[in-house]
């Protein structure tokens, strides 16, 4: 609102400034010539001084003046021949009218393309000062950051900053916080695996060599942390041992307790190993790690081939034995993956009889198929 | 307060329009009222562009990120001052203070030249005003400083770590209030060039506004090259960079029109030379700002790149130069040529002055343009550097140093050379004697050294000599010799100090090419060097944290006889966030001369390499500088470049009643 007004009243000013030379009446000004012959005469005073000073000899200071004296003559027919006027015609009155009303429409028009008048200023210190509740995390982070450099022996501070920076993608600042919490606040799994992301991903996601280092030290700190197995399984997977890496997923999903945020990961880094997501201490329902890797040498129709000939497995599977829960949700998204909706509605079908169409299972299994695409009944 | 600015902004162009268009109408019918609406506009326009700046440097100082410009050339833990400074650390920011300039200037003319003819202000104004609409025009379309970014960001990048120093917060101002000076002179040429006539008054007006942006680009050439100087680390003090060429072409073209318009104001002669002079002193002015901003050139200095920009300077460069000099074609002829002069005489002498600057002027700007022009057409890349300018400019300016001191001497209309000789006898044997010392005692190898040494010398004798013969040595009795003195116009105080500035800094340069020393060896803490005979003392490298940066400082003790004389520290310093190492050089001052010495990289074993210049007599080059802006500043308070206004208001009555 104030910036309207501030707006409004610039624009008065800058529009005032045209309107009134024109309204006001004009001084009587004098015509050119008086100006030349102010200077001239000053010319004619000046080459009297450089004559005193030996400046120019008197022969030639004598032409000098009958040269200036021929200028004024000249002003005297050029003063009378050449007039001014202030009085308005028609089309100065136009012209005058447009270019008033030019300022304000030009600038407003205008601005209104390029400014974004409803973007209050932000001074930093501003932004620093405010409520707590209404910063933003980047203000928030800003503010931990000025704490920590005034207190940087605030190992605390360090370790509460690091997971953030992590989140924010500043991954060398993270790199440095969690350092910083280690050397002040000591060893421990959670940072040491926090140190080991890090480096990781501020190598683009790259398991260095210290990175490993981190993530072990985090091992033998707590040999079940979530984070430093993930990660070191990864590392294997990137070294090219992939069947290790799958294993030591699939161990994880077995120890994994059924609510932590571990397994949604988990499964996904086996899914796109290509492996279906199974704990490896439950018998192994899917391929094995030979069959994967004969998955990855061969052609796309052979390894469609082989998909399909694993989804009609647990197919058999589940007809054998039917109350898996896990399996015929499994086995209605694979006949989604392989575009066959007619068998994925089969499978639907058969699973709600399983467990009985008023069951709670039944429930679930029509949600889920539903959010792929998949009804009951058509 | 951001959008303030913009605002403020938004609504200066609009009236830079109205400048335009009012003014000229009104000049053209004669009508007083239209006339009049040029300096309220201008005025206004001006008080609307501080505005807009001042919101744009208080958004820097007060790092608000929400400010693209300052995001991406600011840092919240810069320093205040280059926080402030970083305002025209970039590219937008730096049109946005050319404008401020532009219009500061312009509102000068408004507000002090009432004692202008009325068309011919008019038109000056609405000259000034097309200049602005077009870079205010250049700045909404393509440099926009006021962009906002949301969300803003917390932190910014940092201002470039090269333009952390002290040198931006003078070099470009007073550079660009040197290129945006003579804009004055141009409009002022295209005024009369679009009246068809030249007023008396004109040069009176166009004199001072020249001594004003010739001190002004004197000072921001020196500043300039003592910046590269210390913060490049390589001591070079002039590398003919394009960009050092951008800024000397319209020194050398204004050093021309000021001569030019010395005879202009007091004979009336070479108007039509001096009109043109003028508009290429300023096209050279425009051309150096294409040259820089632009991106055309990659050099240390260039800072902006984007062919946008490029285009639209160029669409403005063919406008203005294109449409002056078409107008000259057009018009020259109608204007009346003024007095005579004899070959040999002042004005002849400042014909020949004007001779050798203008050649000199081309030579660089080819040297300056030939490598674009062979890239554009071959794609070949060349560098055009000292050699060529050595072989070109050298030669040039050697005959015109040479005659310098007789210019002053020599009487107005018709001179006599022979008895400016006579009396320039002591100045040419004080000279000889110089080249004697100096080949004899100092460096028989070189003649150059011998020759540059009598120049320079005989340079600051002769215009000593001026002084001397003006104020009647030898002639009268000291006390009426005194009294001369005193009572000599300060233009002659001023001629004289600029000639000696300009022997001045010859000195320097060839004190410091033909007799400094380097070394360049890798040292240990604790090793000790020598050169020309002061003796380095490297205690070692020991980290320091600034506010910004992180740095290594190498600290030597400078020991003279035997015993410690003070410390000189160089240091390598890297700033984080731009992942930037710059080198601080460190310099300490003996006498007239520097021991000069810059750190180089960190060996394994702890040693590191350290470069070791001894640079004689190398701060006359910049203090050379000084004594000229003293020189222009001295002729400006000339009596005579004040009477206009003051002598009409003593004398109105006078004034108003004669020519009828």
């Amino acid at each position: 609102m104030l910036f309207w007004v501030i707006a409004a009243i610039l624009t008065l000013g800058a529009s005032l400034a045209v309107l009134l030379p024109l309204a006001g009446g004009t001084k009587g000004a004098s015509p050119a010539g008086d100006h030349d012959l102010e200077v001239y005469r000053d010319q004619l005073s000046e080459l009297d001084r450089d004559t005193a000073r030996g400046l120019i000899q008197p022969g030639e200071a004598e032409e000098a003046r009958a040269e200036i004296g021929r200028r004024i003559l000249r002003l005297g027919a050029v003063a009378r021949s050449g007039s001014t006027n202030s009085t308005s015609s028609r089309g100065t009155r136009l012209l005058a009218g447009v270019a008033v009303l030019a300022v304000p429409l030009l600038s407003w028009g205008l601005y209104g393309i390029l400014g974004s008048p409803d973007l209050p200023s932000q001074p930093l210190a501003e932004r620093l000062a405010k409520n707590p509740a209404d910063s933003s995390v980047d203000e928030l982070v800003a503010r931990a950051e000025a704490h920590l450099a005034a207190n940087p022996s605030d190992g605390k501070g360090w370790d509460v900053l690091a997971p953030i920076y992590l989140r924010l993608q500043r991954f060398p600042d993270a790199v440095t916080a969690y350092r910083n919490a280690i050397r002040l606040d000591g060893d421990s799994a959670v940072r040491q695996a926090g140190l080991g992301e890090a480096i990781a991903s501020a190598a683009g996601g790259v398991i260095s060599a210290d990175a490993q280092n981190a993530f072990e030290a985090a091992l033998k700190l707590d040999p079940a942390n979530a984070k430093a197995n993930f990660y070191l399984a990864v590392g294997l997977a990137q070294e090219g041992r992939k069947a290790e890496a799958v294993a030591a997923w699939q161990k994880m999903l077995g120890q994994l307790s059924p609510d932590s945020p571990w397994r949604n990961a988990v499964q996904q880094a086996l899914a796109e190993a290509g492996e279906p997501a199974v704990a490896a201490d439950t018998p192994a329902n899917g391929p094995d790690a030979q069959q994967m890797d004969a998955a990855q040498q061969m052609s796309p129709q052979d390894r469609q081939a082989m998909i399909e000939t694993m989804v009609a497995g647990l197919d058999d599977k589940l007809k054998q034995n039917p109350r898996d829960e896990e399996g015929w949700m499994r086995l209605i998204r694979s006949y989604v993956v392989l575009g066959k909706a007619d068998q994925a509605r089969d499978a639907l079908g058969r699973a709600v009889a399983a467990f009985g169409a008023d069951s709670e299972q039944a429930k679930k299994f029509t949600a889920f198929a539903a959010s792929l695409g998949v009804t009951a009944t058509e | 307060m951001v959008e303030t600015g913009h605002f403020a902004l938004v609504l200066a162009f609009a009236l830079s329009l109205v400048q335009i268009l009012i003014p000229l109408v009104g000049a053209r019918t004669g009508n007083q009222r239209l006339m009049a609406v040029g300096g309220p506009v201008t005025v206004t326009g001006f008080a609307l562009t501080a505005l807009s700046f001042a919101a744009l440097a208080s958004a820097y100082a007060g790092s608000d990120f929400s400010v693209a410009s300052v995001w991406e050339n600011s840092h919240s833990l810069q320093p205040m001052i280059y926080k402030i400074t970083g305002t025209w650390g970039n590219h937008e920011g730096s049109m946005l203070l050319w404008v401020l300039i532009l219009t500061f200037f312009g509102a000068l003319v408004a507000v002090f030249g009432n004692n202008l003819p009325a068309t011919l202000k008019a038109n000056v104004l609405a000259v000034q005003g097309m200049i602005g609409a077009a870079f205010f025009l250049f700045i909404l379309a393509t440099s926009n400083p006021f962009i906002r970014l949301n969300p803003a960001p917390i932190e910014g990048r940092d201002l470039n770590p090269v333009l952390q120093d002290l040198g931006l917060a003078i070099h470009p101002p007073m550079l660009y209030l040197g290129y945006v000076g003579f804009s004055i002179c141009f409009s002022f040429s295209v005024a009369a060039l679009i009246e068809g006539r030249i007023d008396a008054s004109w040069a009176r007006w166009v004199r001072p506004w020249t001594l004003v942006a010739w001190m002004f680009l004197t000072g921001g050439i020196a500043m300039g090259s003592y910046w590269a100087y210390y913060e490049l680390g390589w001591g070079g003090f002039w590398f003919w960079d394009p960009v050092e060429n951008a800024s000397f072409m319209p020194w050398l073209a204004g050093t021309a029109l000021l001569h030019s318009a010395i005879v202009m104001e007091k004979r009336s002669a070479l108007k039509i030379w001096t009109l043109l002079l003028a508009i290429l002193t300023f096209s050279l002015s425009l051309l150096g700002t294409f040259l820089v901003r632009s991106g055309v050139l990659t050099s240390v200095h260039a800072f902006a790149t984007d062919p946008a920009r490029g285009v639209f300077i160029l669409c403005i460069l063919t406008l203005f130069i294109g449409g002056s000099l078409t107008l000259f074609a057009l018009r020259a002829s109608t204007l009346t040529a003024g007095g005579l002069f004899h070959p040999i005489s002042r004005e002849g002498a400042l014909v020949l002055n004007n001779l050798f600057l203008t050649t000199a002027t081309a030579t660089v700007l080819v040297g300056t343009l030939y490598p674009l022009a062979l890239e554009a057409l071959t794609g070949g890349k060349i560098s055009v550097g000292a050699p060529f300018f050595d072989l070109t400019f050298g030669p040039l300016m050697l005959p015109l140093l040479a005659i310098v001191p007789f210019g002053p001497l020599l009487a107005w209309k018709r001179g006599d050379v022979i008895a400016a000789s006579q009396r320039l006898m002591a100045a040419f044997a004080v000279a000889i004697a110089a080249m004697l010392v100096t080949g004899l005692f100092i460096d028989g190898a070189s003649v150059f050294a011998a020759l540059g040494v009598g120049l320079a010398v005989w340079l600051v004798a002769g215009a000593l000599t001026d002084l001397a013969v003006k104020s009647g040595v030898g002639s009268v009795v000291p006390s009426v010799m005194l009294r001369r003195f005193i009572g000599l116009p300060r233009s002659v105080f001023g001629t004289a100090l600029a000639h000696l500035g300009l022997g001045l800094t010859l000195l320097g340069i060839v004190g410091t090419l033909c007799f400094g020393t380097e070394k360049i060896l890798t040292m240990k803490p604790g090793e000790t060097v020598e050169l020309s005979g002061h003796s380095v003392h490297f205690e070692g490298l020991f980290p320091q944290k600034g506010p910004n940066f992180t740095e290594d400082r190498g600290r030597f003790v400078l020991i003279s006889n035997g015993i410690a004389d003070g410390e000189i520290t160089s240091a390598k310093r890297f700033y984080p966030v731009r992942q930037t190492v710059t080198t601080e050089s460190g310099i300490r001052t003996l006498g007239l001369s520097q021991l000069y010495l810059s750190l180089g990289d960190e060996n394994k074993d702890g040693s590191v390499v350290v470069r070791l210049w001894w640079k004689p007599l190398v701060t006359l080059i910049w203090g050379g500088g000084l004594v000229m802006m003293a020189g222009a500043a001295m002729s400006l308070l000339d009596r005579r470049l004040r009477i206009g206004a003051p002598a009409k208001r003593r004398k109105p009555a006078a004034a108003l009643a004669s020519p009828t």
